[in-house]
């Protein structure tokens, strides 16, 4: 059973989302600049996160993972709701009171290109951290750089190389050795691969792997890889316009997807197996765009692109019902097999396919 | 390859089989790449030649004049000039003689040599300081606004327009009588406010070129994910400014430097050309006014100054057009 359920037995665990919320207020242009609309990126995410674990956030596009990376390491400000790390609300702290959980709670970039500046040292950048936050005195900064660059897998002697030197993964391990620089408790992993050679992706991910062994320390990991996701975290929530759709572990979500979105979701990622033996899948073919985040529908978001949508999906938003041992928020949430879906085989595609 | 030596003596690293890799292993810094092109470009080599020429003949004028045994405003009109005002020795209607190289200033038979020299030295005096102040100001200002965003932005980002649309040569115009009204009794202090004065007017308004183009700079650079990497991990907003945003500037404000000194150099002779710049020392414009009606007689009165400006500015031109490219990525070989 996935462990966010455990939060109401009274131990306290690393991370405890409830309810969060940010909108992005839309400016009118012109000198008076009123606000005339906001942007829900995220609408109440809640989740929790046990030490040294690992919760992957998955969602196309747009869906608000990168946002609760963001407010989760507070780079943006949550309209609402409540982040507790350790037991402390970390939501409405002060840029101040917020330093000393600086050093518990990091972050590790998309991209590798912009995320290091080109203008610093490797050195310099991955003793940022450890300048900043007082760590070691100053004679020691080069060998504990040294030694981070180590448990990365560089060569210790780069570190007064510049990063326009190095190659994606190469820099994403210096990233990653930033990151690692204070010890944190957790690590916000924003698509950490998704910029890389598929050869390097698992080099990278089996680093990331190790080191969550190592060092104990939890992770977010927010790809769109679901294949990744799968590899790297026991447990997976999948999102949808700012919205948890289906949180759950790693075989619940993968193998009986409860949620519709899920199921098509899954039914889009290509399978490996599937295709050696030459079999043909079914696909569940999503009609229409994500609606606007300005402008989200009413009761489930997902909605205007279910096949299982009935009245009640419009007046009624469904709250995460526990459904055969998940967590799914959808009205009629049931395995695929059951349900009769309107799918198109992959031979079929040349036929208009309503 | 540019090795930062004192890296290479702290490296903790004293395995000397590993010391031969170690050398190999020290990175070029964006700015060194481009001082390195800058090396190897001839035109780049010549202008800064040409430059540190010019800036050795200001600083040492006092030394050249005394060596040459020529001297500041030491003409005496009754005996150094002839009846029609023109001077008893050297040109015009005398060869060269190394009592006055340049000739002497009709009417005056003050010395043209020191009189260049100094003139040198006050273009390069006024050009450095604008030079400098302006920049001071259009970075700071331009970091301000682009990295707050918000209101503060758009109150700069006012200001900015506001100075842009103020005419320059209005207020030249204006400030001249405004100084002379006011120090117009006092030479020395006249000369002081003179000075002063004109360094204010070109600062006041040749900031803001600048000031745009590192807030627009900052709002791309602000975005980019070192910038919330040092956020995540809790640098000082200050130190974000300046350790990891301001190195990133470096090349647009160098080009800007180097492009603003010959700009500065000809609109301060320009306003001494108008009268509205200094009068009370030397200065190459002003030269370049007194001259121009001497010029079917005496040429060299005015070729003198005219031939200063024009290499100086020239110079500085083209070492700016060569520190643009080295600084360019786009240009990389």
């Amino acid at each position: 059973m996935s462990e966010h359920v455990q939060t109401s037995n009274g131990h306290t665990p690393l991370l405890e989302v409830t309810d969060l919320v940010k909108h992005f207020p839309v400016k009118s242009t012109g000198v008076v600049r009123r606000t005339i609309g906001q942007v829900q990126a995220l609408d109440g995410v809640s989740f929790t996160l046990e030490k040294g674990q690992a919760l992957g956030l998955v969602g196309e596009s747009g869906c608000g993972k990168t946002t609760t990376g963001r407010v989760i390491t507070r780079l943006y400000d949550p309209t609402s709701g409540s982040m507790k790390f350790e037991g402390t609300e970390i939501g409405q702290l002060s840029g101040r009171q917020m330093m000393p959980y600086r050093r518990e709670i990091q972050l590790i970039f998309q991209d590798p290109y912009s995320s290091l500046n080109p203008r610093h040292t490797v050195g310099k950048i991955v003793g940022t951290p450890l300048e900043v936050h007082n760590i070691v005195p100053k004679k020691q900064m080069i060998p504990k750089v040294q030694e981070l660059l180590e448990v990365v897998g560089l060569n210790p002697e780069h570190y007064n190389r510049y990063p326009s030197e190095f190659s994606g993964g190469q820099r994403q391990r210096i990233g990653i050795a930033r990151a690692l620089a204070l010890r944190p408790k957790l690590i916000v992993a924003d698509e950490p691969v998704s910029a890389l050679d598929v050869s390097i992706q698992a080099q990278v991910i089996n680093l990331l792997q190790d080191l969550q062994r190592e060092f104990g320390i939890a992770f977010l990991f927010i790809a769109h890889d679901l294949a990744i996701v799968r590899h790297f975290c026991p447990e997976v929530a999948v999102m949808y316009l700012g919205k948890i759709v289906e949180i759950g572990s790693r075989d619940q979500i993968y193998n009986t997807p409860h949620h519709p979105y899920t199921q098509a979701l899954l039914s889009a990622s290509p399978d490996v197996k599937q295709a050696a033996i030459g079999g043909r899948r079914e696909r569940i073919r999503l009609e229409g765009d994500v609606p606007s985040p300005i402008n989200p529908p009413s009761g489930c978001r997902f909605r205007t692109r279910c096949w299982k949508a009935q009245d009640v999906c419009a007046e009624k938003e469904p709250p995460l019902y526990e459904v055969g041992g998940r967590n799914v928020a959808c009205h009629f949430a049931e395995p695929l097999q059951v349900v009769q879906v309107p799918v198109v085989s992959e031979g079929a595609t040349a036929v208009s396919p309503t | 390859m540019a090795m930062p030596l004192q890296e290479m003596v702290t490296s903790p690293d004293t395995d000397p089989i590993e010391t031969p890799d170690a050398k190999q292993v020290a990175g070029r810094s964006p700015t060194q790449i481009a001082l390195e092109r800058l090396r190897h470009d001839k035109v780049a080599v010549v202008s800064a030649a040409i430059v540190v020429l010019f800036v050795a003949l200001a600083i040492l004028a006092p030394v050249i004049t005394s060596l040459v045994g020529v001297e500041l405003n030491a003409g005496d009109p009754s005996e150094d000039t002839d009846a029609f005002n023109f001077p008893v020795i050297g040109p015009p209607d005398n060869g060269f003689t190394w009592e006055a190289p340049l000739g002497l200033e009709p009417g005056t038979g003050d010395d043209l040599l020191a009189e260049w020299l100094y003139g040198a030295r006050t273009s390069l005096e006024v050009a450095s300081i604008s030079t400098l102040l302006s920049t001071i100001i259009g970075v700071a200002l331009g970091l301000v606004a682009g990295f707050s965003r918000g209101w503060l932005d758009r109150v700069i980002s006012f200001v900015i327009d506001v100075f842009l649309s103020f005419p320059f040569l209005l207020g030249a115009l204006a400030m001249a009588p405004i100084l002379l009204n006011r120090f117009g009794g006092d030479p020395e202090a006249l000369d002081k406010a003179q000075f002063f004065g004109i360094i204010f007017i070109l600062t006041f308004f040749s900031w803001m070129g600048l000031a745009r183009l590192i807030r627009g700079e900052v709002l791309s650079l602000r975005e980019r994910e070192f910038v919330q990497a040092a956020r995540v991990i809790g640098v000082p907003t200050r130190t974000v400014l300046f350790k990891e945003l301001l190195p990133n500037l470096i090349a647009p404000i160098v080009v800007s430097i180097s492009l603003s000194v010959p700009a500065f150099v000809t609109a301060e002779a320009g306003l001494a050309y108008l009268g509205i710049g200094l009068t009370g020392r030397p200065s190459w414009g002003q030269t370049i006014n007194q001259a121009s009606g001497y010029f079917d007689e005496y040429a060299l009165y005015l070729w003198a100054p005219v031939i200063g400006i024009m290499l100086l500015v020239i110079a500085l031109n083209l070492l700016g057009d060569s520190v643009r490219d080295a600084f360019d990525p786009k240009t990389r070989r």
